[in-house]
């Protein structure tokens, strides 16, 4: 292939399209959406500054209370709030449909509530107009519709035959088209790289973010390119402009649409979930067959109270140096939270269970894997998510036992009851235990969870490029 | 200049060009009549090398085209029924893409030089192509052709739709390209302007040339007669 003529016949092709009004008219059209997508973005990222404000109010609150029972504390609880991801601003992913704030307390595994699907009509399920979701859904259609003539148009008018003996090669026409409408594609492409890194620019991020852009960027980059090879390749393998779009057209629909949905549908079919009341149900069921732990004499906990007063040789709980009751509760917290972890653990299972199918549908569809990596990266995926539930429950957990641990030491053995101002705990005791603090996973476990993705992108980029060659020994300008 | 041995192609079992044999000299105007689907633009393709013989050889330059595309593609141009281009450009903007594309890097003043030799106005050569009439966007092809300096000129019905006065001004430019060492090989219906542009004419039949003369042996009444009679 010669340089010189590959970049004639894409500067042919930018020229060719420039010379038309269309192309204005459709930059325009993305300028405004990519505002309003931005816009959007910003608002909801501006959400975090709230999420930030009622966290620091359910700290001042927590720590506000006065010398108390440590168990009361521990059902006074606190909330959780789940911030945002920097990069959230560019890909929103699942975080409409999941919840933000859960209250942690002694016992009990709230759910994650007040997601914004929650307080929304139901437009939301169509989707939230995102820049990552312009760049997956919009940006294709509209390279499709610059492209898809690309070579055919100009076998139906004999231009191609011309090209050919003015000496050009097939490759060098494929390759020339396919740079300038990959060109293009960036065009396009460069407003919404140059507002995310605007928009990043607001605030100061640790290099962690600035490697996830890097890694979504180069990922989007790829996706443009299979895009604009895949017009390139319908195009020349079609026999008329009309049949080429129209291909497109279905494929766009297919691998947008058709295969997500069914996927989706297939792997629940496969995999179903329970009911957030099947699923609450069936781990009250299993907790009370553990008996109360707040009741000293429950039946279940009789075995455990005769081999601690064995232990220390006493005939009764009251003689024991420390209080019981905290450490029955210490003992049913623990068994109660296992309990609770592996139902959600199984919950969480089915769910990767379902998407598994998505997961590996990206190998025969880029859009399902920069789609998926686009959201694992902007931290909007269901992982995410399920990474905050697990550490919101762990600090649950914490919290509890700690309580408990202050309850044990601090209150007297012969002490059952924790109402009154009497056995308490002093104050101090609330400020030393942390507050909630939510880790994104690192970006090394984030690229590890979406491999198939990344192998995706890098496979379809492979393929095009054998689709490209192959057309260019066989292709026919008749 | 160009050259048909033994040439045939056949699409699966339908014979398209059978056994082909035909030169034309340095100069000459070689006009090829024939129903549609009687193998003239087969034959084009052919020579074209975008169609592989399926036996015998097609010569330009005396390289056989199949084994040199290159070389033979850098002394052919090809002119189309239609010359389509790119609309959104100009006549000027076209000629320079194309030109560059063959390789010659020609300035702009020296561009606008061949359009005119070719007869295209100098007041049309910014307009968009999608401006141009017929035959103007015969004369930007025909332009393509000479900044390429192409020795052989392959014509596919180059006169189809042209308006008399069109067709009278493009045979004179044949007839000057012709005179300037150029072979011209045109595929055409139009039996007159046949007789009056080439210096030859053949009739191809099911894929058979099934008759070749020279044009002073024969007026065009005679012609027609003979075309009504073998096809």
């Amino acid at each position: 292939m010669r340089r010189d003529v590959l970049l004639l016949v894409a500067r042919q092709f930018w020229t060719s399209v420039f010379k038309s009004k269309a192309i204005y008219l459709l930059l325009g059209l993305t300028l405004i959406l990519l505002f309003y997508a931005a816009f959007s973005g910003v608002s909801y990222h501006e959400q975090n500054h709230h999420r930030i404000e009622h966290q620091q109010q359910a700290r001042e609150s927590w720590e506000a209370n006065p010398d108390k029972h440590p168990h009361r504390m521990a059902h006074f609880g606190t909330f959780a709030f789940r911030l945002k991801h920097p990069l959230s601003i560019f890909d929103f992913g699942v975080e409409s449909f999941t919840g933000n704030a859960v209250f942690l307390e002694a016992h009990k595994q709230n759910v994650v509530n007040f997601s914004e699907a929650s307080y929304s009509t139901s437009l939301i399920r169509f989707g939230e107009l995102s820049m990552g979701m312009i760049l997956q859904l919009i940006l294709p259609l509209i390279v499709f519709f610059l492209g898809y003539a690309a070579i055919v148009a100009d076998r139906e008018n004999g231009t191609l035959k011309i090209l050919l003996t003015q000496g050009a090669t097939w490759k060098e026409v494929l390759y020339g088209r396919a740079l300038g409408l990959f060109g293009l594609s960036c065009l396009f492409y460069l407003p919404f790289v140059f507002a995310t890194v605007a928009l990043l620019l607001m605030e100061s991020y640790t290099a962690d973010v600035w490697i996830r852009l890097l890694v979504i960027l180069a990922s989007y980059l790829l996706y443009l390119f299979i895009v604009s090879l895949l017009t390139i390749i319908i195009s020349v393998g079609s026999k008329t402009s009309k049949n080429a779009l129209v291909k497109l057209l279905g494929i766009w629909l297919l691998l947008v649409v058709v295969i997500p949905r069914t996927s989706q549908a297939v792997g629940s079919f496969l995999y179903p979930t329970p009911t957030k009341l099947e699923f609450r149900g069936a781990i009250e069921e299993e907790v009370i067959q553990f008996g109360d732990s707040h009741n000293a004499n429950d039946p279940y906990y009789n075995f455990i109270r005769d081999s601690v007063l064995e232990v220390h040789g006493v005939q009764s709980i009251n003689e024991l140096p420390f209080n019981y009751p905290g450490f029955q509760m210490y003992v049913g917290e623990k068994i109660s939270t296992e309990i609770y972890v592996r139902h959600h653990k199984e919950l969480l299972d089915q769910y990767r269970r379902q998407n598994q199918l998505t997961k590996w549908l990206a190998l025969v569809n880029p859009y399902l894997g920069v789609k998926g990596l686009s959201m694992a990266l902007c931290g909007t995926d269901l992982e995410t998510y399920a990474s905050f539930q697990h550490q919101a429950e762990a600090y649950r957990y914490e919290l509890a036992q700690a309580m408990n641990e202050l309850q044990i030491k601090h209150i007297r053995a012969n002490v059952t009851s924790s109402e009154g101002k009497v056995n308490v705990v002093d104050r101090e005791e609330w400020k030393s235990f942390p507050d909630f603090t939510y880790e994104y996973p690192t970006v090394e476990s984030t690229l590890g969870s979406e491999l198939l993705a990344l192998i995706s992108i890098l496979l379809w980029s492979v393929v095009a490029l054998g689709m490209m060659n192959y057309w260019a020994r066989n292709a026919s300008a008749l | 200049m160009l050259e048909a041995v033994n040439l045939s192609k056949k699409y699966g079992q339908k014979d398209a060009v059978v056994d082909l044999n035909l030169k034309v000299e340095k100069g000459e105007v070689f006009c090829l009549l024939g129903q549609n689907g009687a193998g003239k633009t087969t034959t084009i393709n052919l020579f074209l090398g975008l169609l592989d013989p399926t036996s015998g050889k097609a010569l330009v330059g005396g390289l056989d085209v199949v084994e040199n595309k290159v070389s033979t593609n850098q002394i052919l141009a090809y002119i189309p029924e239609v010359v389509q281009l790119y609309g959104n450009l100009s006549g000027l903007e076209n000629l320079e893409f194309f030109s560059k594309l063959a390789g010659q890097k020609i300035a702009s003043d020296e561009l606008s030089k061949l359009l005119l030799e070719a007869g295209l106005q100098e007041e049309h050569h910014k307009s968009k192509l999608s401006s141009y009439s017929k035959g103007m966007r015969q004369k930007v092809g025909i332009a393509i052709a000479l900044s390429k300096q192409a020795q052989v000129i392959f014509m596919d019905e180059p006169t189809s739709g042209l308006d008399p006065k069109a067709t009278d001004e493009f045979t004179n430019i044949c007839k000057s390209l012709a005179k300037n060492g150029k072979s011209i090989f045109m595929a055409t219906h139009d039996i007159f302007n046949a007789v009056n542009v080439g210096d030859r004419v053949g009739i191809m039949n099911e894929g058979r040339l099934i008759y070749s003369s020279h044009t002073e042996n024969i007026d065009a009444s005679e012609m027609q007669e003979l075309y009504l009679k073998t096809i």
